[in-house]
């Protein structure tokens, strides 16, 4: 059965000698929501990081829907990253660009027509409760407000797999929870999801898949898992 | 590739051409100015090329024939200096051809009732000019053949001075052509730099490299053109009044038609949009390698 991530021995270093990731063995299957828990410096980035191949491992395979990344040819690198829905920690909006823009970039960049753009786009803004700031700019936005653009933009183009990194970082806990509904119903359609947190309280209330990394290591994989598993 | 997306293209890049306002003017302005300078080496180095052809392509070689020639002796020298290598033209220049022209040049009534003292000439053109003393120097060895004459020394010079200028302006030009690229290409590294964010997250959301490329390149290429194209008006207008100056008052010097200007006018409108989209895919490069 092929698995939607699976990743075979693999291990990080980084150009310094820093060791991000030491042997990571994990199966994570199509439809999952897996939370990413673990202290500041775990390596909980830089696993995220090589799905969306930001970084190469140093050792081991990746393997995406079945297809091996680490061995992904330059040009194949944006086809791996279409079936990817990725939320980055600092949003990474187009700051020129309005809301609706910036959700739309994300199709006219794969090529899809107007018209898929013009029925798309509107729907997804709703769905992240955002319909009435469709013309703002980001800076115009709040916090949340823009946390919900990027997963808009994520979402846009049906992926596969959704990676969000500290999603709600520094978000109030009624927007973070917001957030996580969200993520909750993107999850019930189908989608897998790999979110890395430290938002222990969130974690312990949804009982999702838990990976705890420690120093670079897989320390902890827990179905229906809490924040600490000590406790 | 589909025609909305390179429609997208078209937008994108002039879309980030008015967004950019200043620093499209400074690329613009950078781009005229590079090929304003190319420009004058050009109109300099290819006038003195054409001056020089002129003169080159006046250099004839006058062969002198011994008085006592008859019929048969003319036409086997004739025969003769037409078979040697490098020989284009040969005009014969009877005694009384010669004297009608010397007449002209110092009027009639002084030659009146004199015996003619000129002697049957052959006026040689060659192929290229620097094979004039070589050819001189074989016609000179002929049967009936007195003299031979064609400006020895001055000829030679010539050729040295126009070899020089044409080397020096060759060089000049390569060296200016080498500077605007690098005007250019650092200028719009400026604008790709300014935009390596927008670069970054395309490419972080699926983007192809050539799709992340593509506007740069249009807006390098509009850039390019633009300056070109300004730079052009200017060097035309420059050039139309130092022919009419040259044509005024140095009226022995003529310069390249204007006309003939207007065909590396064209050559240079093709090298400063080409230099835009060079400097915008060279300044690009390092930002997609993510
Ligand atoms: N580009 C890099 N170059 C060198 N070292 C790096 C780089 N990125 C991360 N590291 C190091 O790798 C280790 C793991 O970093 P990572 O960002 O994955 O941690 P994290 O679990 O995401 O931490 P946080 O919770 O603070 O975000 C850290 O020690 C960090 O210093
Ligand atoms: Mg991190």
């Amino acid at each position: 059965m092929l698995h939607m991530i699976e990743m075979i021995g693999v291990s990080k270093v980084y150009p310094g000698g820093c060791i991000a990731l030491k042997d990571i063995n994990v199966k994570i299957e199509k439809g999952e929501f897996v939370f990413l828990v673990g202290p500041t410096g775990a390596g909980k980035s830089t696993f995220l990081k090589l799905i969306f191949r930001e970084e190469l491992p140093t050792r081991g395979q990746i393997f995406i829907g079945g297809k091996n990344i680490t061995r992904l040819k330059p040009k194949e690198v944006p086809y791996l990253r279409r079936k990817l829905g990725v939320v980055f920690q600092d949003f990474r909006l187009l700051p020129q660009k309005t809301v609706y823009e910036n959700v739309a970039f994300a199709m006219e960049v794969v090529e899809a027509s107007p018209r898929e753009i013009k029925k798309r786009v509107p729907k997804i803004l709703e769905m992240v409760g955002l319909s009435h700031k469709m013309n703002a700019r980001p800076h115009e936005l709040s916090g949340g407000e823009q946390q919900r653009v990027a997963l808009a933009r994520a979402l846009v183009n049906n992926p596969d797999v959704v990676i969000a990194d500290e999603p709600t970082g520094n978000l109030d806990p009624d927007t973070s929870w917001e957030i996580m509904e969200l993520f909750n119903e993107i999850n019930k359609n189908g989608t897998t999801l790999i979110v890395a947190t430290h938002a222990k309280e969130l974690v312990d209330a949804m009982r999702k898949r838990v990976l705890q990394l420690e120093n670079g290591r897989l320390v902890r994989d827990e179905e229906r898992g809490v924040y600490r598993g000590e406790t | 590739m589909k025609l909305r997306t390179i429609r997208y293209f078209f937008k994108e890049a002039f879309v980030n051409l008015f967004r950019n306002g200043w620093m499209s003017l400074a690329s613009i302005g950078a781009v005229a100015s590079a090929l304003i300078i190319f420009g004058s080496f050009l109109i300099i180095s290819i006038n003195f090329d054409y001056i020089a052809k002129n003169v080159e392509s006046q250099v004839e070689i006058t062969a002198y024939l011994e008085d006592s020639v008859n019929q048969l002796v003319l036409n086997q020298v004739e025969y003769k200096i037409k078979s040697i290598d490098g020989v284009k033209e040969v005009v014969f220049v009877s005694k009384e051809q010669a004297l009608e022209e010397f007449k002209k040049q110092v009027g009639e009534e002084l030659l009146e009732g004199i015996e003619n003292p000129l002697p049957h000439s052959f006026r040689i053109k060659v192929e290229t000019p620097q094979e004039v003393a070589a050819v001189a120097e074989k016609i000179q060895q002929i049967p009936g053949v007195e003299e031979v004459k064609y400006g020895k020394g001055v000829v030679e010079k010539l050729f040295k001075i126009t070899h020089w200028v044409r080397l020096v302006g060759f060089a000049i030009m390569v060296i200016f052509a080498i500077i605007s690229i690098f005007i250019i290409s650092n200028t719009i590294r400026i604008t790709v730099f300014a935009r390596r964010r927008e670069i970054n997250i395309m490419k972080y959301i699926g983007a192809t490299d050539w799709f992340v490329r593509w506007p740069f390149l249009i807006e390098g290429m509009l850039l390019g053109f633009t300056g070109s194209l300004i730079a052009i008006v200017l060097l035309t207008v420059g050039y139309n009044y130092l022919y009419e100056m040259v044509k005024l008052n140095i009226p022995i010097i003529s310069l390249l038609p204007i006309e003939e200007f207007y065909d590396y006018s064209l050559g240079l409108l093709t090298i400063g949009t080409f230099l835009g989209a060079f400097g915008s895919g060279f300044s690009i490069k390092k930002f997609l390698r993510v």
